[in-house]
């Protein structure tokens, strides 16, 4: 029958397209792993990744690189997927973590834990390094998480109250974010010298942040959000008809709209919470999977992940081998990066748009 | 099959009653059209037939089921709706009318699925379209897709919401001659409202006359009158009859 064949081409095709992606990934990975500023040679980092090198090369390859090549994969992956996936939820596609004002809750719960804690009560001298780490190292992470979770219930149970309109959760999103940043300004216009830059220091994307442990944690969430994503793939699929299309067919909207809100923000939340702001990821990676693979959430939400690591990989590597010994911000490369190609997508093909 | 009963229905609290008391019956495989200004409330009245809104007060009957407590996948087995403005994702024709099946298989869709969608699509002449991705269509096109999608919830009932609404009068003919198929064929019943009141005799066998959010005449093709049209519509008409077909002309003599 001619509608099968058609169709297996069709399948055929994202098939190929996901093992492409997946092959990208763990090549990017490798080739992240033997680039850093220690000039190890190929070799070198084969035989450290063996365990057979020298001890500091050993140290190198497995806590340093590794945490970090594992950071940018997971992250890229939650933070591409959480875009997608606000883009289907809100019906926009400037949707991305950033509209929930979900990182701009984190920047100022990493400022106050960094200004008002580290660097005004708890330490005196003015040594960096005392601002990031502070009593506990993840105070400041805790600190970024308990402020974007608190105020993406604030913006979800708010937008409760009027049935969950889109319009309405993007409006709302934009305002409390507002709030937030003004009330990091303020923060900040009180801070000292040390404690100001270290609390810029921090907004500044870093996958050198992360830990096996830290690793482990974003990776459960990640992997849960996936799962329940990959599960609701028809009714992400159903509710670009629409609420009233959706509904009809028997979709719970609301409810779907508002799980996976929370589970979007609750990923980027963690995410950023660890690594400091990483921008432009859930809207690059989600707009080019889109225009190239369809809306299709059974392809389009694998894609996506996968694309996301893979420009955060990119990223990283970039950041390392261009920052002449410390890394650039990736959070700055990712756009440099992904922009222009965003860019050559968005004006290569005419009319649709979303 | 549909049995309103004194429907009531508000968007907000204080605002002013947009269905004021709605009564209305439909028979099994019949094709019911609701006739009225913009703003009378038919599509509305459509929304809470799909509970895509919760009416203040009244019931719906379906068989003589309470539709107002049936969960969203059981209502969907019953009633499928084409929207008025259709809008898909970016998917394959295949898929948009597959997810009509997700209030039966919910999660991962299964051999009988794709049996039924191949089938609607062999039905309706769209084989060709399957592999096709629906936003590169026209608007003739999208909305037999929809229809296609509709029929793979084997519904009872088709809510059409102003079918014909931006098609040209090609087009248009393919939806009609489509929805009639429909109803015909498989017994489904319709629900629609339309426009254009000739296309609404041609198609349709009870019509129901809206104004103010209320259904002031109701029956078959014999109610449909220069008088009930001047009420509900405050235009003038005249009825001629040409090979015993009522034709609907603009403009005549105040009745």
């Amino acid at each position: 029958m001619r509608v099968r064949s058609d169709l297996e081409k069709n399948r055929r095709k994202n098939r190929l397209a996901l093992a492409l992606l997946t092959a990208a990934v763990i090549a990017l990975a490798f080739v992240c792993l033997f680039v850093g500023s220690s000039h190890m040679t190929i070799a070198e980092c084969v035989d450290a990744l063996a365990k057979r090198g020298s001890a500091a090369q050993v140290r190198i390859i497995w806590n340093i690189r590794i945490p970090r090549v594992l950071a940018a994969i997971v992250a890229g992956a939650g933070l591409s997927v959480s875009g997608l996936i606000m883009q289907t939820d809100l019906n926009n596609p400037m949707a991305s973590p950033s509209t929930l004002g979900v990182s701009n809750a984190a920047v100022f719960g990493a400022n106050l834990s960094i200004i008002a804690f580290a660097g005004g009560f708890l330490d005196t001298g003015n040594h960096l390094s005392s601002y990031t780490v502070g009593a506990n190292p993840y105070a400041t992470s805790l600190m970024a998480f308990l402020f974007s979770t608190a105020s993406i219930l604030l913006i979800l149970g708010l937008c409760r109250l009027r049935a969950f309109q889109p319009g309405v959760v993007v409006l709302a999103g934009i305002a409390i974010g507002s709030v937030w940043t003004a009330a990091t300004t303020i923060l900040q216009f009180y801070a000292t010298d040390v404690g100001l830059s270290a609390a810029v220091i921090w907004t500044f994307g870093d996958l050198g942040r992360a830990t096996y442990r830290t690793d482990l944690i974003m990776a459960v969430v990640v992997l849960a959000g996936l799962v329940f994503f990959s599960f609701m793939s028809w009714q992400f699929n159903a509710l670009l008809s629409g609420d009233a299309a959706a509904k009809s067919m028997g979709v719970a909207v609301d409810r779907l709209r508002f799980v996976s809100m929370l589970l979007a923000s609750v990923i980027t939340a963690v995410c950023v919470s660890f690594l400091g702001i990483i921008g432009f990821v859930g809207i690059i990676c989600p707009h080019v999977t889109k225009r190239i693979l369809g809306q299709d959430h059974r392809v389009s939400i694998p894609a996506s992940a996968l694309s996301g690591s893979i420009l955060l990989l990119l990223a990283d590597t970039a950041s390392r081998s261009l920052g002449n010994g410390s890394a650039l911000p990736v959070g700055a490369i990712t756009s440099l990066l992904g922009a222009p190609f965003f860019l050559a997508i968005i004006f290569s093909r005419k009319g649709e748009h979303r | 099959m549909l049995e309103i009963e004194n429907l009531c229905f508000r968007y907000s609290r204080r605002g002013p009653l947009v269905l004021d008391g709605v009564n209305l019956e439909l028979k099994d495989g019949e094709i019911g059209i609701l006739l009225g200004k913009n703003g009378s409330g038919k599509t509305t009245l459509f929304k809470t037939i799909l509970g895509i809104e919760k009416p203040e007060s009244g019931a719906i009957r379906f068989d003589g089921e309470d539709l107002l407590r049936m969960n969203r996948r059981e209502r969907a087995r019953r009633i499928a709706y084409v929207p008025q403005s259709i809008h898909f994702g970016a998917l394959s024709v295949y898929d948009t009318v597959l997810m009509g099946r997700v209030s039966y298989f919910g999660y991962k869709a299964g051999r009988e699925d794709e049996t039924a969608v191949e089938t609607i699509l062999r039905d309706m002449k769209l084989e060709d379209y399957a592999a096709r991705n629906v936003e590169e269509l026209s608007g003739g096109e999208r909305q037999k897709i929809a229809i296609a999608r509709a029929l793979a919830q084997e519904p009872r009932l088709l809510v059409f919401d102003e079918p014909t609404g931006n098609l040209d009068i090609a087009n248009e003919q393919l939806i009609l001659s489509e929805a009639r198929r429909v109803a015909r064929e498989k017994g489904i019943g319709i629900l629609t409202s339309l426009h254009d009141l000739n296309q609404a005799l041609e198609l349709g066998d009870r019509f129901f006359f809206m104004k103010d959010g209320q259904i002031r005449h109701a029956g078959g093709k014999e109610i449909v009158t220069e008088a009930v049209i001047f009420e509900t519509f405050d235009a003038e008409v005249r009825i001629v009859k040409i090979e015993g077909k009522k034709i609907i002309i603009n403009g005549g003599q105040k009745p």
